[in-house]
């Protein structure tokens, strides 16, 4: 029998796989991609609780957070884009001039 | 209720604000009629108050919700009037309207100028009226923001670092005063109903624990204390009046220094709900009160600018509105109220004086000037009006408040054993009679001084004297014959008084 | 209606001239002037009306005061009013203050005719000094006295600092008028404080509530204090030691304004505040010991000064001082008497305190004449020759004939030589100190040397005025001299030396009665005087103190006249580099204004400074610290943002981690599920 915990490594391994990406990595598209493996990992959490616990409010919450997902990648590649476009580079180092 | 005067108290001043505030370029010339104009219907109205029966004035009240959740939270506009602030009220209105005529030849972005002013007057007949701690708390910021403006546009040569101080420190005053009303409010809920922020409702449902009780009387009367301002929370007063235009620093000093006492009275000491808080703060408050006298007299004594020396001495006065309403008897919060209304009047004097002599002579200094009565015989004649009246002369207003507060004084000191401390109150009334006196010989009288251009100087001008005598014949109206103001008072304090009397 | 309830004009009329003569005075003849002597006469003719109506009526053979009253101020049980008190005293005071005050204004006429439009000020400023004396003495309460009280100090201040601008002494006499104002004003301070204890005690101010009250209060531990603070609004005004200092700068004003403060007005307000209480200050005999050596005192400190000063207006400015400290020895002596004549039940005592209140409100009415006639005088001297230093004055009496010789006769009354009023009440006064001691009574040796001391002050007292007057007067020209004053100035000379004579006379008639009656009006037990007229007079001339007094007073002239008129020993002596200390140390008035001016130096502006030095270092410094430390904080953690968007996540990753870790324990530690 396939058990609850099977997910939740699952979703535990992606975010830190995802966290370390995005720790570790310089190049601001990987970034984007690393965030997106975070917040699925957080989508199966939902999805697995909503099917064990038979609650549809977990599935109606990935369906959210999926549009949000869509959302926020457009808003980011559109972010790297007129970066590369103004400093010719998206390694997010580089993109150090907005602090104090 | 047929006519709601008291939220048209309201809405004038803020029409004519709204009306003031666009009238830039070409026509801001214009926006000083339309000040006077709105103000002037206030004052007329806030005169009407004064004639109706102090036992009707209850049926003035007004009380709209301003928004609901069921169940969960009501915000109410709740307006009312009585003893307290009616004669705060009146006030008001009457130092916004000699301001603007004060302020006639008021030129630079005169428009801003008056809307200011008009906000200012939103405020303060807001915090006088209003019977629900939200309502109170947001026009008790309003007020904040055009004094901050009135400062830092229209001030001196430190503008800038006085207007800051001056907000930062109300601000973070009134932001603990705000924390002690959530704590009174909330505490008075008890789930069974919305949380409703009625003065009223407050009142019927609090039930502080006796701890709790002493603790949010603190925060609160933290929160009023810096706005009187009581020492050691007095620095941001002297600073914001030096630099202050003169309109700014009558109403600072007028009406705004009386929102804290006004604040003590109306919330700290409210029987219903910090009962058992009494007993501890009223040794504080006597003699903190008794330290503000002293203390600014003292302060007084050393100052070379006019402005900064009548700014100390506000601080000294209200101190001794501090000790009245300390002693917590009816002869105390009698008096403290009188003395609030006194000192609106006197301070106006006073603070018009010394601008006149900052933009007729071109300096306040009081080193710099001298002999002044023989060459400006009229403005010396107001100033020694003034003050005269500011350091008790019998006949005059400042004299039945002092007598009455230090009678008040009197009689706790003499429940309490502790008869020596009126040495304080004695000494105080000696130290103001000399900083005046002292201040009068250095700028009116002895040698005509050379130190300042006396060809550009000229006497005062005419609407600056009808507004001087508006305010001398106030003071000396109410000196003669107290009691035309006394009766506004005695309905409030005869209830309040003896029922503080009762608990201590 | 009767005629003297009609009272409250009397006050009012001089109040109305105020205003027209503030207001339009430049508009009217003699700028005010004729405004200001209409008042006051009106207010004379009123005060002689009331007066009369008074005395013809049941009230006073009833000896009840006439009262009228409204409320001024009521505060939960407390009533203050506002209303008048008729009885014999408020008529004698009312009387003789509008009289003279009348004869001042016609003279000012003259004296002030050079001061073209500050008139208006000057007869503006006189009015309202009048009202506030006539208020005080027609006022039903202790409140209301107070405030007529503080007019007064008022006016003192404008009139004395009449030249505190435009002149070119303007600094000096700003200054003395500030100095009068203030040290008034620590009296008035203490009574003020002696009121509230009065409120206190009574519930009300109102004379016949406290007189009516005052035997259930009578031990009350407050009481005393309350009397001593009182009192110490009496040294205020009064100029008793140790807050006589003012008077003697006071002199900076005109003439004709310390003619005003040392007759009609002013300093005579404190020697009224204590008849009147009367009722309360003999509740207290250790109290009055205290007025009464307070008073002996500054007669004969009073009198040392005056006999080297050189001032013609300071000489009789000290000569002010010193009959003021008579009166306050006879009242406090008479409170003394009745206070234990009252509690040992002894009728004897009982009369004579009331012939000591009698002689020392004798006093104050022929003070008033002659002291009024000496300061006009001296103006008159003044206006003529242009200075107030007697070395530049000398054989005027061929010049100015008329103010020479009633100058004289005031001279002869307030040394004291029979027929001249101050005769009369210079002996009851001394009677009066001497009763005490006569009687056997507890502080007898007290009051034997206050009446040695008053011994000594009345030679003194021949010896200066005569200096003064032969100085001024004879030997040899040494200045110029306009030559007599215009008529304004010397018909009001001639009126009052009329009265320096006569009015000591009226004891032959039933004035002792009169006045004692206003005592039985507050004090039912107290105010027996029996005695007729001629038989005072009797008892005067058959006392053997009289004659020594008298001894000493001709010794006195005869010293005056020997050095200063014959020349028989120079005075100039003493005006040597090589002066003797005491000279010196009275030249400088005992270095009392340098004590004055150390003590509120350092009691005022010194801690002044002090308070200043903690709002600017210590309050505002923690203030501004206080801020300089969040916005260094700020900037300090504002280090952290690196602006790297890798540290952020970090952070936020280390943040979520700590979060867990923190959830974790809470969770062990609560028992897991």
């Amino acid at each position: 029998m396939i058990n609850m915990g099977f997910f939740l490594v699952l979703a535990a391994a992606l975010f830190a796989i995802g966290l370390f990406g995005l720790l570790s990595n310089k190049r601001g598209i990987v970034s984007l991609m690393c965030i997106e493996l975070m917040l699925n990992a957080a989508n199966i959490n939902f999805v697995t609780f909503a099917s064990f616990k038979s609650d549809a409010t977990g599935q109606v919450f990935v369906i959210m957070s999926i549009a949000v997902a869509a959302a926020e990648v457009a808003v980011g590649i559109a972010l790297m884009l007129n970066a590369y476009k103004m400093k010719k580079t998206t390694e997010v180092d580089k993109l150090s001039t907005m602090r104090w | 209720m047929d006519f709601p005067i008291l939220s048209i108290l309201v809405i004038v001043p803020l029409v004519g604000a709204l009306l003031t505030l666009f009238m830039g370029g070409a026509r801001a010339p214009k926006a000083k009629f339309i000040a006077a104009a709105f103000s002037a219907v206030t004052l007329v109205l806030a005169v009407y108050l004064l004639t109706i029966k102090p036992e009707d004035l209850a049926d003035l009240t007004e009380n709209y919700v301003w928004f609901k959740v069921s169940g969960v939270v009501k915000m109410n506009i709740i307006f009312q009037i009585d003893g307290l602030s009616i004669l705060m009220v009146f006030l008001t209105a009457l130092l916004v309207f000699l301001v603007v005529l004060f302020s006639w030849h008021e030129e630079n972005n005169a428009n801003y100028y008056h809307s200011l002013l008009l906000a200012m007057e939103v405020g303060l007949m807001g915090v006088y009226m209003a019977a629900d701690y939200f309502l109170f708390y947001i026009m008790w910021e309003v007020t904040l923001i055009p004094m901050f403006f009135l400062i830092s546009w229209y001030g001196g040569p430190r503008r800038h670092y006085s207007a800051i101080k001056f907000f930062i420190y109300t601000h973070v005053a009134s932001v603990i005063m705000m924390i002690g009303i959530f704590i009174v409010v909330f505490s008075a809920h008890d789930g069974s109903h919305a949380v409703s922020f009625a003065f009223a409702d407050v009142a019927a449902n609090s039930a502080l624990s006796e701890f709790m009780q002493i603790f949010v009387f603190g925060l609160l009367f933290f929160g009023f204390a810096v706005k009187m301002p009581v020492p050691p929370f007095h620095t941001w007063l002297p600073d914001a009046h030096v630099e202050a235009p003169t309109g700014g620093s009558v109403l600072l000093a007028g009406v705004m220094l009386k929102m804290g006492s006004y604040g003590i009275i109306r919330i700290c000491l409210n029987q219903d709900i910090f009962s058992l808080a009494f007993g501890f703060w009223q040794p504080v408050m006597i003699g903190l009160g008794l330290f503000a006298m002293v203390y600014g007299a003292y302060a007084c004594i050393a100052q070379n600018d006019l402005k900064k020396m009548v700014a100390y001495s506000s601080i000294s006065h209200m101190g001794m509105v501090l000790v009245g309403m300390g002693c917590m008897s009816e002869i105390g919060i009698q008096f403290a109220i009188f003395q609030m209304f006194a000192h609106g009047i006197i301070s106006g004097v006073l603070f018009m004086v010394c601008g006149i002599a900052g933009h007729n002579f071109g300096t306040r200094d009081m080193r710099l000037l001298g002999g002044m009565a023989g060459k400006f015989p009229v403005y010396a004649t107001f100033m020694m009006f003034g003050f005269m009246a500011s350091l008790g002369l019998p006949g005059l207003m400042g004299f039945i408040a002092e007598f009455g507060l230090l009678y008040g004084l009197w009689t706790y000191l003499a429940a309490h054993s502790l008869e020596w401390l009126i040495v304080f109150g004695l000494l105080d009334m000696m130290l103001t009679a000399g900083y005046y006196l002292w201040a009068m010989q250095k700028t009116l009288f002895g040698k005509l001084t050379d130190k300042i251009d006396l060809e550009h100087c000229h006497d005062i001008a005419k609407n600056e004297i009808a507004v001087l005598a508006v305010l001398c014949g106030l003071i000396a109206l109410f000196g003669i014959m107290p009691s035309v103001a006394m009766d506004f008072i005695t309905p409030y304090s005869s209830v309040l008084g003896p029922a503080l009397e009762a608990l201590l | 209606m009767e005629l003297y309830e009609f009272a409250w004009l009397v006050p009012l009329i001089p109040c109305i001239c105020f205003v027209l003569a503030g207001f339009i005075g430049h508009k009217t003849p003699q700028c005010g002037g004729l405004i200001a002597i209409a008042g006051a006469a009106a207010a004379f003719v009123m005060a002689a009306l009331v007066s009369y109506g008074y005395y013809t009526s049941d009230l006073y053979k009833a000896a009840e005061p006439f009262v009228q009253n409204m409320d001024w101020l009521v505060v939960g049980k407390i009533t203050i009013q506002f209303g008048i008190y008729i009885d014999t005293l408020s008529c004698i005071m009312m009387l003789f203050a509008s009289f003279i005050s009348t004869l001042i204004f016609i003279y000012s006429l003259g004296y002030m005719h050079d001061q073209e439009g500050r008139r208006r000020r000057y007869f503006a400023e006189v009015s309202l000094f009048l009202t506030g004396m006539l208020g005080l003495a027609v006022s039903s309460n202790y409140l209301e006295m107070f405030v007529f009280w503080e007019i007064m100090g008022l006016c003192s201040y404008l009139l004395i600092g009449f030249w505190s601008f435009n002149h070119e002494e303007a600094v000096e006499k700003s200054s003395a008028a500030k100095k009068a104002f203030l040290v008034t004003r620590l009296g008035d301070v203490c009574l003020m404080c002696g009121l509230f204890i009065l409120l206190y005690i009574f519930g009300s101010l109102d004379y016949q509530n406290i007189f009516g009250s005052i035997e259930a209060h009578k031990d009350d531990v407050l009481l005393p204090f309350a009397i001593l603070l009182m009192f110490g609004g009496v040294i205020g005004k009064s100029a008793q030691f140790p807050l006589h200092d003012w008077l003697p700068d006071a002199m900076a004003g005109p003439t004709t304004v310390s003619a005003l403060i040392h007759a009609a007005t002013m300093v005579k307000a404190g020697i009224y505040l204590v008849a009147r209480s009367y009722p309360i200050f003999t509740q207290c005999e250790e109290a009055m010991v205290f007025v009464a050596a307070i008073g002996g005192f500054t007669a004969i400190y009073a009198a040392s000064m005056a006999l080297n000063n050189m001032n013609i207006k300071r000489v009789l400015a000290y000569s002010t001082l010193s009959q003021l400290g008579y009166m306050v020895l006879a009242l406090g002596a008479g409170a003394y008497l009745i206070s234990l004549g009252t509690k040992n039940g002894d009728a004897n005592l009982i009369k004579l305190g009331t012939a000591g209140y009698i002689a020392g409100i004798l006093h104050m009415i022929n003070h008033a004449f002659f002291k009024a006639l000496l300061f006009l005088g001296s103006g008159s001297v003044i206006h003529a020759v242009g200075t107030e230093d007697m070395r530049m004055m000398g054989g005027l009496r061929k010049k100015m004939p008329i103010t020479a010789y009633t100058m004289l006769i005031g001279c002869f009354s307030i040394a004291g030589i029979p027929i001249f009023s101050g005769f009369w009440s210079k002996d009851l006064v001394l009677e009066a100190a001497f009763a005490p001691f006569h009687e056997g009574l507890g502080f007898g040796s007290v009051f034997c040397v206050l009446f040695v001391l008053g011994m000594i002050t009345a030679f003194m007292t021949a010896f200066y005025m005569f200096r003064m007057w032969f100085m001024t007067f004879t030997g040899e020209p040494r200045g110029h001299c306009h030559g007599e004053s215009p008529k304004t100035m010397t018909f009001p000379l001639l009126i009052l030396s009329v009265f320096a004579i006569l009015s000591g006379l009226v004891i032959m008639g039933n004035f002792g009665y009169y006045v004692a009656r206003s005592l039985k009006t507050s004090m039912p037990t107290a105010g027996i005087f029996v005695e007729k007229g001629m038989d005072v007079v009797k008892e005067i001339f058959t006392t053997p103190a009289t004659y020594v007094a008298l001894v000493l007073a001709i010794v006195g002239i005869a010293i005056a006249f020997f050095m200063y008129s014959k020349k028989a020993y120079d005075p100039e002596k003493f005006d040597q580099d090589k002066k003797p200390l005491y000279y010196r140390i009275v030249a400088k008035r005992y270095y009392f204004p340098e004590m004055y001016n150390q003590i509120s130096w350092k009691l005022g502006y010194g801690v002044a400074k002090g308070v200043e030095a903690i709002d600017k270092q210590l309050i505002d410094g923690t203030v501004n610290g206080l801020s300089n430390a969040v916005v260094g904080g700020g900037d300090g953690l504002a280090r952290v943002e690196t602006g790297y968007v890798r540290d952020y996540a970090a952070y936020v990753a280390l943040g979520v981690l700590i979060l867990m870790g923190i959830f974790a324990v809470i969770f062990i530690y609560g028992g897991g599920f």
